[in-house]
């Protein structure tokens, strides 16, 4: 395990040790929580991860990398952005996933604005806000994440 | 029942079906895709349970309740760091946000308010931070947690001038009693754990006991809505 993992274990069972200590009940109730929500999320998670698998196993990161390289970065960057709308997924599952891109050569500024729009924007998820907040407010929160996806890559390509 | 199965996880079998023609095709590949899919399950489950225990234990230590009432419009800076400590703490997947903000909203919170939570609940997790770091290196984390908050902050400023309260849709039905939100519902079992009487879990979604309105024991019920993580329990009396 790499020291970022171990930090996170280390840290996380200081918190179970500190809150046993204070109030059983109360921790068992985050326990419990904790494993029901992993439950509920398995099966759409696993899902996830098989389709990355496969999409992966179909468009190695390698040829992602040099099929980006060729295009300029702004092309790059927009439609980086606009796949990662498609759905949210979780975030533990698209850090390594971002990770695996920029190792194989996807530059900084399109794996960004992939990254954000990934966990941020969602046309799936599209109706169910809309139910809840109407169309003005999920337009508006949606596309403004969308233009600032972009803006935070640019100036991440521009600092890093 | 078993075709409800396959539509409650269309998803998945979708996923099945063409891991199966891949395989049939072209073995090499399917297996190939087995192993590609096995390196993010492996990292997958190193990292998954302490971020679900880490999450859970944030989510019941830092009182919600406290926080919300800082969240209206006179609230200026405060409102907006509360608003961010909301989203970065909370449990659940990021739909499950979509139900509280409407509630908060309903209390009073303004519209910068609920988009910052919204925003930092799907972006800027506490125990996400590390996880990231490990994939992407600390300064890309830092860099971007630095950026994505300015972000957060300027364009929540943005939708509070452009989005009025009105444009949200107000509460057409006046029900009376007892009601779960199934959109916000997330199936962690604490209320049916804290009034067993009248919760239950079924397909992963708590609902309300046949029962009679009368013998609701109010205390016991007040303790359950608010230990829900979600906030997806409401009672109003008639």
């Amino acid at each position: 395990m790499d020291i970022f993992t171990i930090g996170i274990w280390i840290g996380t069972l200081i918190f179970l040790g500190v809150s046993f200590a204070k109030n059983k009940g109360k921790t068992n109730q985050a326990l419990k929580m904790a494993f029901n929500m992993g439950k509920g999320m398995a099966i759409s998670i696993f899902s996830i991860i098989f389709a990355i698998g496969l999409i992966l196993t179909l468009l190695p990161p390698a040829d992602i990398a040099s099929f980006v390289e060729k295009q300029s970065t702004a092309i790059a960057t927009i439609a980086s952005a606009l796949l990662g709308t498609i759905t949210l997924i979780p975030a533990f599952i698209a850090f390594p996933l971002v990770g695996t891109l920029v190792d194989a050569g996807v530059g900084i500024v399109p794996s960004v604005a992939f990254l954000t729009t990934l966990t941020m924007v969602g046309v799936v998820t599209f109706p169910l806000e809309k139910k809840e907040f109407g169309v003005k407010f999920t337009a508006v929160r949606n596309g403004l994440s969308f233009l600032f996806a972009i803006i935070i890559a640019y100036v991440m390509g521009v600092i890093i | 029942m078993v075709l409800k199965k396959i539509k409650d996880n269309l998803f998945f079998f979708i996923i099945i079906l063409a891991y199966a023609i891949m395989t049939t095709i072209n073995p090499s590949m399917g297996i190939e895709s087995v192993k590609n899919s096995g390196y993010y399950i492996k990292e997958m489950l190193m990292i998954m349970p302490v971020i679900f225990v880490l999450t859970a234990l944030l989510d019941m230590w830092v009182s919600k309740e406290k926080i919300m009432k800082f969240l209206g419009k006179d609230a200026k800076a405060k409102g907006v760091f509360l608003a961010f400590v909301i989203g970065s703490i909370s449990a659940g997947p990021i739909y499950a946000a979509f139900p509280m903000c409407v509630m908060l909203h309903k209390k009073g919170a303004s519209i910068r308010n609920i988009i910052i939570i919204l925003s930092s609940w799907a972006v800027i997790k506490v125990p996400m931070l590390l996880n990231e770091a490990k994939f992407l290196g600390p300064k890309f984390m830092v860099i971007r947690w630095i950026l994505t908050v300015v972000a957060i902050i300027i364009f929540s400023w943005i939708a509070d001038k452009i989005i009025k309260d009105k444009d949200l849709p107000s509460e057409e039905t006046s029900q009376v009693g007892l009601i779960i939100n199934k959109g916000a519902c997330m199936g962690c079992t604490l209320c049916t754990k804290n009034y067993p009487e009248l919760f239950e879990i079924k397909s992963k979604k708590a609902v309300i006991k046949a029962h009679d309105a009368t013998t609701i024991d109010k205390e016991k019920l007040q303790t359950t809505i608010n230990a829900c993580p979600v906030k997806a329990i409401e009672y109003i009396e008639d």
